[in-house]
């Protein structure tokens, strides 16, 4: 258990992961993601700039979240203000169809599960967002994946994914040492990725101004697991420091949508390279979809042949069960925080607060 | 082929009194024609006398139908045997002398059939949509479904508008339908589907489970209707698939795009699949399909089979 403020409740909560190893091995391989739909969560369903007075229409598990503004507030409904028929309400909105809505870190964030249980500190915590938003424009984005959420999370997570797929944007596999260490709790799960002498990122050749041709890397991928939502804090050096947001909204259980905020404000503003790497997304994520789109239908059924796992894949594995987790959970009627996630995780991903 | 379904086997106006037409059933060749009243009528597409095809005679004065072999007449009510021309005679024919009738129903610009004559008639859509067109396309029902749900562009064509992978509500069953709500967005130079944060259109495609009749409606983000469809799959011989289909385009538009859409045919279904492409589409949707529709037929009465 990560060093948190600790909300579980002093019940007979079995970790998961630290179960048998057999029982562990098989819920693995029992992974099927497109049957996950978790609830009670909020999800960062648009970028404020987004959200004007026009509705635009976001999706959650297919379930419709209407987002416009009456006069600064932002607003979610269920329907468009303009729709003719409306179709019998659903439970996740109050008795006019609203929906619980929070903006925060430059988001409209929306409750999707019991309007009841929404409260702001169930809000991930994000510490190199501001708080009230305002990041320029050129440090967000859009990027769409054609697979389900989970498994845009799974590949986010196992890093060493990026030295093959996107080995021209930040660096191949070559360096000296690496390790991986893992951490979580029932809401979140922690990879930091250390890399002694890798390969320098050719995008912080091209753009960062670094010189060296290896550098000291230190990359965190943090996922809040019922937001579907992820932080990836990587460190370098030489280099500087990228810190991106990276929510994968499940729009529907095989297509994902990813509004993303890159923060380089960190970086000093006659670098080019905190106007490039938010743009890098655009890239990588035709890699990652490349391999994510034909994987997905594989993964909407239950599969006989096991996938096979090497010791790098332990984040991707403990993802797999801690989200089954979650969901036997949900199923029973238990939709409990047990862990804080609003807490300051600053800490544990190690962010270096300018 | 369950027997108790309803097929849209042909649009009203491929049916007439001047020369019958046979279509399909899975491999059930059946005849169409309208009888003097203006009825339209069905039987099995073989004369009961030496198996010849009955669409190959013609349509007689009293509405009956006659086979162009040997000039047996049938009913086409009943499907009873009426005249056998050179027996000269007026003696009444045993009930057993009869062809396979069908029950028809004609609504909305289709005529629909049913094998089963005690089956409940269907309460199918009465508005008739001025546009329309047959193809008949070398795949299967179950096949042109599942490109139907994953991507649409291999099957229909809506002028001005590109069918992007991305769905704002997934297949799911609504009302004893299938229904699927995927985003669009019109043609022509463009920021990438994959980059694209929101998205002007969307069509809704509402399908039956069993037939696979479909529903389309085209609409903008707004909400108003831009064009609705209705498209019938019906399974014929040898694998290929029958479908007549009827569309509307709506009057009211907003935007230059959409007042476009009514220069030239603004919606088309496609008479041919693109093989490469349908070879390398990732099944999305219709892998979901499948299931739904086997427990959405399991649980229906016996006459579903239509919206």
């Amino acid at each position: 258990m990560l060093d948190v403020n600790d909300t579980a409740q002093a019940d007979d909560y079995v970790d998961p992961v630290t179960s048998d190893p057999r029982t562990f091995a098989a819920k693995v391989n029992s992974w099927v993601p497109h049957d996950i739909v978790l609830k009670d969560a909020w999800f960062p369903l648009a970028h404020s700039i987004a959200v004007t007075k026009k509705p635009v229409r976001r999706a959650v598990y297919s379930q419709p979240f209407f987002l416009w503004r009456e006069g600064e507030k932002a607003v979610a409904a269920e329907f468009h203000p303009a729709e003719d028929v409306k179709t019998a309400k659903s439970e996740y909105s109050d008795a006019a169809g609203r929906y619980p809505v929070i903006e925060k870190y430059g988001y409209v964030w929306g409750w999707f599960g019991n309007p009841a249980n929404a409260s702001p500190e169930h809000i991930p915590s994000l510490p190199y967002l501001p708080e009230d938003g305002g990041l320029p424009k050129h440090m967000l984005g859009t990027v769409r994946f054609d697979c389900t959420a989970p498994l845009s999370l799974e590949n986010l997570i196992d890093l060493t994914h990026a030295d093959f797929l996107h080995a021209d944007v930040v660096g191949d596999e070559k360096m000296d040492k690496e390790t991986v260490e893992v951490f979580h709790d029932s809401e979140t799960i922690t990879m930091v990725r250390t890399c002694k002498n890798k390969s320098v990122a050719p995008i912080m050749k091209m753009f960062g101004g670094v010189k060296d041709d290896v550098q000291q890397v230190r990359q965190v991928i943090r996922i809040y697991l019922r937001s579907h939502a992820a932080i990836a804090y990587g460190r370098f050096d030489p280099g500087d420091n990228v810190q991106l947001f990276h929510p994968c909204v499940p729009e529907t259980r095989d297509r994902t949508r990813l509004d993303y905020a890159m923060n380089t404000s960190n970086v000093k503003k006659t670098n080019p390279f905190r106007y490039m790497m938010p743009k890098a997304s655009y890239k990588v994520s035709r890699q990652d979809s490349s391999m994510t789109s034909p994987q997905s239908p594989r993964y909407m059924q239950p599969e006989k042949r096991k996938d096979l796992h090497s010791p790098l894949d332990e984040a991707g594995q403990k993802y797999r069960v801690l989200m089954m987790a979650l969901a036997e959970r949900q199923a029973k009627g238990d939709f409990a925080y047990r862990d804080n996630v609003s807490a300051d995780c600053s800490e544990i991903i190690g962010y270096q607060k300018p | 082929m369950n027997k108790s379904v309803w097929w849209a086997v042909a649009r009203s106006e491929e049916v007439n009194s001047d020369k019958p037409i046979n279509v399909n059933i899975g491999d059930d060749p059946i005849v169409l024609w309208r009888d003097h009243q203006g009825t339209a009528r069905a039987l099995e597409d073989r004369c009961p006398h030496r198996r010849a095809p009955l669409s190959l005679g013609c349509v007689l004065g009293n509405g009956m139908i006659q086979c162009g072999y040997h000039g047996w007449t049938y009913d086409g009510e009943t499907g009873h045997l009426k005249d056998i021309p050179n027996l000269k005679s007026d003696a009444k024919f045993p009930k057993l002398y009869r062809a396979q009738a069908y029950q028809v129903v004609e609504s909305g610009g289709f005529v629909r059939l049913c094998a089963d004559t005690k089956a409940t008639p269907i309460d199918a859509p009465s508005q008739s949509l001025p546009l329309s067109g047959s193809v008949d396309v070398a795949l299967s029902h179950d096949q042109y479904l599942a490109a139907l749900f994953d991507d649409p562009s291999l099957v229909i064509s809506i002028r001005g508008v590109l069918f992007t992978p991305y769905l704002m509500s997934e297949l799911a069953e609504v009302d004893g339908q299938l229904v699927l709500e995927r985003s669009c967005k019109w043609a022509g130079p463009h920021w990438p589907s994959p980059f694209t944060s929101d998205f002007p259109i969307t069509l809704r495609i509402s399908t039956d489970p069993v037939t696979g009749e479909s529903e389309l409606l085209l609409r903008d983000d707004a909400f108003k209707p831009l064009l609705r469809a209705r498209v019938a799959p019906v399974p014929a011989a040898r694998g290929v698939t029958q479908v007549r289909w009827r569309a509307k385009l709506e009057s009211q538009r907003s935007g230059l795009r959409a007042k476009l859409m009514g220069l030239g045919q603004p919606f088309s279904v496609l008479s041919s699949v693109d093989g490469a492409a349908l070879r390398v589409l990732r099944p999305s949707a219709s892998i979901h399909a499948a299931a739904l529709r086997e427990t959405m037929t399991n649980t229906q009465p016996a006459e579903a089979g239509v919206a």
